[in-house]
């Protein structure tokens, strides 16, 4: 199995070329016919500042610069730049007329990478040649090349250098290019992040579960649900039942102002029945009022102004 | 269908789905959360009111406090019957400031009031009283 693509067969590309049949994978080499190239002596350190430089440098010798790519490499020597200025959909377009998939291609490189296996000759077609003179890679009509300079060398796998360009389109049926997928990958994980900071966030403990956890340690007994249930039940009863009891005796001590005495009061755990004497029947009514009121039940003893107070817990 | 041909939207569809990933994460997290402090917030009260109800209803002072009843009145106006955690109480001739301090005594203790019986007989109280804690 080829991950690297370096085994491929390479194929040299040529404007004279025979279409291509049977495709496999392949790597394909192009001949000046396809590329731009300049020599030049920069002063910079890095590729990447030479390639920035680059269209500057074939300023007026392309027609449409906004359409090439740039592929720069030292030349050997210190500041001496090899440039390439190509159209890659230029080249795509050749490609594919020859019959070429180009999905199948995995790297493209420009004969000028190899310069020096070009020493010897290398035919391409039957009436030209590829050479090296003084240090370019030229395509010469083999006619004019003499007799111990007839092409000799048979172009194959050796050829390929290192470094190639990749030639897939991968964005040729995209709506989206890929700088602007780029940005919006960005933007959408940069997003994400947020999202999942933040989540992790509301994830950690609050003020509340802390406060909790003391009072697990302090009441281990109340961890359980059930235990706080049935505690709460049996406690809120007495509670509630007890409060009840306090509150009629606060009341029913309440209806006993001048002219009112307490006869009786009797509660127990089913209700309560407090008998009240009123000295006349104004007192009695105020009494009943009171009764009223507080939600008591009254009822006023036959002949007589005295009231019996009664109600349940 | 070539998926290479469709590679920036498939990046970008990819960081999409990471982002709403992202996104459903933080709301489920967000209502986890609010559910987690909803449910905090009930053990935390439930807890505070057991405790409360607790320290009132199972008070070990209350032993010691309701003895006082004994003594609140002269000793010849009180039969006192004390049982473990249950008391039985009568008292006889109260004036009505003698009725009115034990009943407040009462009121004030944490105890279960099983019966309370006050009557009036020729302006001095009798009452009858049983409790538990």
């Amino acid at each position: 199995m080829n991950f690297m693509g370096k085994d491929r067969e390479l194929i040299l590309v040529y404007s004279s070329m025979d279409s291509v049949r049977d495709m496999r994978d392949i790597n394909v080499m192009v001949t000046p016919q396809f590329y731009t190239l300049k020599k030049e002596a920069l002063p910079v350190k890095y590729a990447y500042q030479a390639k920035r430089v680059a269209p500057a440098i074939f300023d007026g010798l392309l027609e449409d610069s906004s359409e090439y790519e740039y592929m720069v490499f030292r030349d050997g020597e210190e500041d001496e730049w090899t440039l390439i200025a190509y159209n890659l959909n230029t080249i795509r377009v050749f490609l594919l007329s020859k019959g070429f998939v180009i999905d199948k291609i995995s790297k493209l490189f420009f004969a000028q990478q190899v310069v020096e296996m070009f020493d010897r000759p290398v035919a391409i077609g039957d009436s030209e040649a590829l050479v090296s003179l003084e240090g370019s890679v030229v395509v010469v009509p083999s006619i004019a090349l003499s007799e111990d300079e007839k092409p000799s060398k048979i172009f194959d796998s050796s050829f390929a250098p290192k470094r190639g360009v990749g030639i897939k389109n991968a964005s040729a049926n995209s709506i989206i290019s890929t700088k602007q997928s780029v940005i919006l990958s960005m933007i959408f994980i940069a997003f994400a992040i947020m999202f999942f900071v933040e989540g992790a966030r509301y994830g950690s403990s609050s003020q509340a579960e802390l406060k909790i956890a003391e009072l697990y340690e302090a009441y281990p007994s109340l961890e359980s649900s059930y235990t706080r249930d049935s505690i709460i039940k049996k406690y809120k009863t007495i509670d509630k039942t007890e409060r009840r009891k306090r509150d009629i005796i606060k009341k029913i001590s309440i209806m006993i102002f001048d002219g009112v005495s307490l006869a009786s009061l009797n509660i127990d755990l089913n209700g309560f029945k407090a008998n009240i004497v009123c000295k006349d029947a104004k007192v009695s009514k105020r009494v009943k009022a009171l009764a009223k009121k507080d939600g008591f039940k009254s009822l006023q003893i036959a002949n007589s102004n005295d009231i019996l107070i009664e109600g349940s817990l | 269908m070539n998926w290479k041909n469709y590679q920036n939207e498939l990046v970008v569809l990819f960081a999409f789905l990471v982002m709403f990933s992202g996104y459903i994460y933080k709301n489920n997290t967000i209502a986890d959360e609010a559910t987690t402090a909803i449910e905090t917030q009930k053990t935390l009260s439930d807890m505070k009111e057991v405790i409360a109800l607790k320290k009132l209803w199972t008070d070990k002072k209350t032993s010691q406090r309701v003895k006082q009843l004994k003594s609140i009145v002269s000793v010849s106006k009180v039969k006192w019957s004390n049982k473990r955690k249950k008391i039985k109480a009568s008292y006889r001739g109260l004036s009505a400031r003698e009725l009115n301090s034990l009943v407040t005594k009462i009121l004030n203790l944490p105890v279960e009031i099983t019966l309370l019986n006050i009557q009036d007989i020729s302006k001095s109280y009798s009452v009858e009283f049983q409790c538990k804690w």
